[in-house]
């Protein structure tokens, strides 16, 4: 039992660093996904063009059906690859849980646009605002608001998918407790305390993510 | 003509391999893992204090630990212990138990979205909790956590993947195995990608087609 | 107000001319013509599903008709160029049924928002107006607070207060207390009556007909997509010519009965 714990001490402010680096994967991750995500949204709800719609349409299936083990093999072994690109695991793990999470949050993005009433636009284009500007000023405000919650399950999502991308080589908490637990065979004991940074993160996370919600709270968005 | 040959002597039978394993991971842990979820939610529900508490807390650790560290523990963890597990059962018991979690949340949603009436009602024309639970609650409670629990069991048909890291060979450990001998990454994985694109198509028309045939007036709205 | 110098009261400051909608094979709209001149309150009545809605919302382009003209100070409206429709639905001030208050913006800034994008205005100069709108619907005391905690009658006149700031040359105003528990149906009345005693010129769509008598210069009956008649109250609501309209109205006076 010692020797389990004695492991776990040891390791730990090895596999924090690690952990460290999970969470610069799923900020960025949620970074690309929004900045891909919301333009997606935008279109598939607005845009008269039904090709635009219905290429979003196929992202959307493709990043939503493929499992993202998979996905990171064919963009990092794959794709970048035969691009020539020579890409690190980690941008590697960056860009396709990106990906993954645009096709994820252009979905919670475009639930919540569509959760924001008609009558909002129309009142705001019977003042004679345009629809972009009804759209910047009166739809997102409250669109985004609203996908709060979304997010904050998409974060949690994304961190434990993160643990994925060890099977690259990323360097980050999963991979440290593996490593970690080939040297000194205290595999159960490393990998609970892994799990339990995991979750402890997770729970930062999504406290964070209230507590911005509760800042931003409308009377009336109280769900 | 040397690409079709790798194509349909080599590819194919070792992707058929691979789905064969998949599906057999797959099946048992959708059937075990609702059942278990169904099982979950309910005692989180109507269960007595103690008991609500322990599911509760089994449900928070089973979704809280990503799931190839589940998988890590199950088949090098539990060795510890004097457990060991093949990959292939370490597997179904990691997809098992993770997806109970994640399903029984859906399910304890739809049965407390179910109105205080009805169990009421069950009562009244002298049904046992236990019965009113059984024939009105929980047909009730099912429709309403389908989406939910559909989407869970997508997330399952992807996740299965992971079974390869514990070196299960299924779908994706064919693929690696078959790239990592030609170098052909990109081809085998799209192929595999496309493979899973198929069975999650095929499994969410599946599901659709579920909820369509369940469906009774009043419960609609539930559908997304 | 500088009136250009043709309008005299006589010619209509609001034409509409033909409008017809339809979805699918249903013709909500059917050849609807209406004008109305300066100053002038009509009073649209009707059963539900008459299509007086749709009327109105047609006429500030929000519902697209099929067909149709509409003028405003003898000009036709070119909706197919979003400026000028943008420039056409400030001078048209509108008011839903259901309020549609932006929920994310308090009182004050939700008369703000279109005097600072549309008439850009500046921040300052936009919160003095705002405040003297809210004054005028008498709700300045509740300028800070979010629609959700604003009772109905208050919402309807925050969104009056929303339409008066951009200097509406024509009010339209769908069914405004339709949504409102019958104790708070007075107070938005109230504004709606001032706002008639100051000249502005109104189409109203309503069920209370005993508000309409009292308000109207004209009442225009509708049914099925078509106005039938159109005159005086006491002519409309007494003495109408069509066996439709009579029916209508002794229907509406035995439900309040």
């Amino acid at each position: 039992m010692t020797k389990g714990w004695t492991a776990v001490i040891d390791g730990f402010s090895y596999m924090l660093e690690g952990a460290w680096v999970n969470l610069v994967v799923v900020i960025g991750a949620l970074g690309v996904g929004f900045a891909l995500g919301l333009p997606m949204a935008l279109v598939q709800v607005y845009s008269r063009s039904a090709f635009l719609r219905t290429c979003i349409g196929a992202y959307v299936w493709f990043f939503r059906g493929i499992p993202l083990l998979v996905c990171l093999f064919l963009f990092y072994f794959g794709l970048f690859e035969y691009l020539g690109w020579n890409l690190s695991a980690f941008a590697v793990g960056v860009i396709v849980l990106g990906l993954i999470s645009a096709a994820y949050q252009s979905q919670i993005l475009r639930g919540a646009i569509l959760a924001v009433s008609e009558g909002q636009m129309k009142a705001g284009r019977a003042l004679g605002l345009s629809d972009v500007q009804t759209i910047r000023h009166i739809v997102l405000p409250q669109a985004l608001r609203m996908a709060i919650p979304g997010w904050s399950n998409e974060y949690s999502i994304l961190l434990k998918d993160s643990a994925v991308t060890y099977a690259l080589g990323v360097s980050e908490l999963m991979a440290r407790a593996h490593h970690v637990a080939s040297r000194t065979y205290q595999h159960l004991y490393l990998y609970v305390t892994a799990g339990l940074l995991f979750m402890t993160m997770t729970w930062i996370g999504t406290r964070l993510l209230r507590s911005l919600q509760e800042r931003l709270t409308v009377p009336g968005f109280s769900k | 003509m040397e690409e079709i040959r790798y194509l349909v002597d080599e590819v194919l039978p070792a992707l058929w391999r691979g789905l064969l394993v998949s599906v057999s991971l797959i099946v048992p842990s959708l059937v075990l893992g609702l059942a278990g979820g169904i099982l979950l939610g309910t005692a989180r529900v109507y269960g007595t204090g103690w008991l609500r508490r322990l599911c509760d807390g089994i449900v928070l650790v089973f979704r809280g630990f990503p799931l190839v560290i589940q998988l890590y523990i199950w088949y090098f963890g539990l060795p510890r212990i004097g457990v060991y597990l093949s990959p292939y059962t370490a597997s179904v018991c990691g997809f098992v138990c993770c997806s109970a979690a994640y399903h029984s949340e859906y399910i304890r949603g739809a049965l407390l979205s179910i109105r205080p009436g009805q169990m009421l009602a069950g009562h009244a024309i002298g049904l046992t909790a236990f019965q009113t639970i059984r024939h009105v609650i929980l047909p009730q409670a099912v429709r309403r956590a389908l989406p939910g629990c559909g989407n869970e069991i997508i997330y399952l048909v992807k996740y299965s993947s992971l079974a390869y890291m514990i070196t299960c060979i299924e779908l994706t450990g064919e693929g690696k195995i078959l790239a990592s001998a030609s170098f052909k990454y990109f081809e085998v994985f799209l192929t595999v990608g496309i493979v899973y694109l198929l069975l999650v198509t095929l499994v969410s028309r599946a599901l659709e087609a579920l909820e369509t045939h369940l469906v009774i007036p009043g419960f609609e709205r539930y559908r997304t | 107000m500088n009136d250009a110098p043709f309008f005299d009261g006589s010619l209509p400051i609001l034409d509409i001319s033909h409008v017809t909608k339809r979805y699918g094979s249903m013709v909500i709209l059917d050849d609807v013509s209406l004008s109305i001149r300066r100053g002038e309150i009509k009073v649209l009545i009707g059963p539900s599903g008459a299509g007086k809605s749709t009327l109105l919302q047609s006429v500030n382009f929000l519902v697209k008709p099929d067909s149709g003209t509409i003028r405003l100070e003898g000009k036709p409206v070119d909706a197919s160029s979003k400026q000028a429709l943008c420039r056409y639905r400030q001078q048209v001030g509108m008011i839903f049924q259901d309020f549609n208050l932006f929920d994310h913006l308090t009182a004050l800034r939700n008369v703000e928002l279109g005097l600072i994008h549309v008439k850009q205005f500046r921040k300052n100069e936009a919160r003095d107006r705002a405040m003297q709108e809210l004054e005028r619907v008498g709700l300045a005391g509740r300028a800070h607070h979010y629609p959700a905690q604003l009772s109905g009658g208050q919402k309807q006149r925050v969104s009056i207060a929303r339409a008066l700031a951009m200097d509406p040359k024509v009010m339209l105003l769908d069914e405004p207390t339709s949504a409102l528990d019958p104790e708070l149906i007075g107070e938005v009345h109230a504004v709606i009556t001032r706002l008639g005693e100051a000249g502005m010129t109104m189409i109203l769509a309503t069920h209370q007909i005993g508000y309409a008598r009292n308000l109207a210069d004209e009442i225009v009956f509708m049914e099925n997509g078509r106005i039938l008649e159109q005159g005086p109250p006491e002519k409309i609501l007494e003495h109408a010519e069509l066996e439709r309209t009579r029916a209508f109205c002794s229907r509406i006076a035995d439900a309040r009965g």
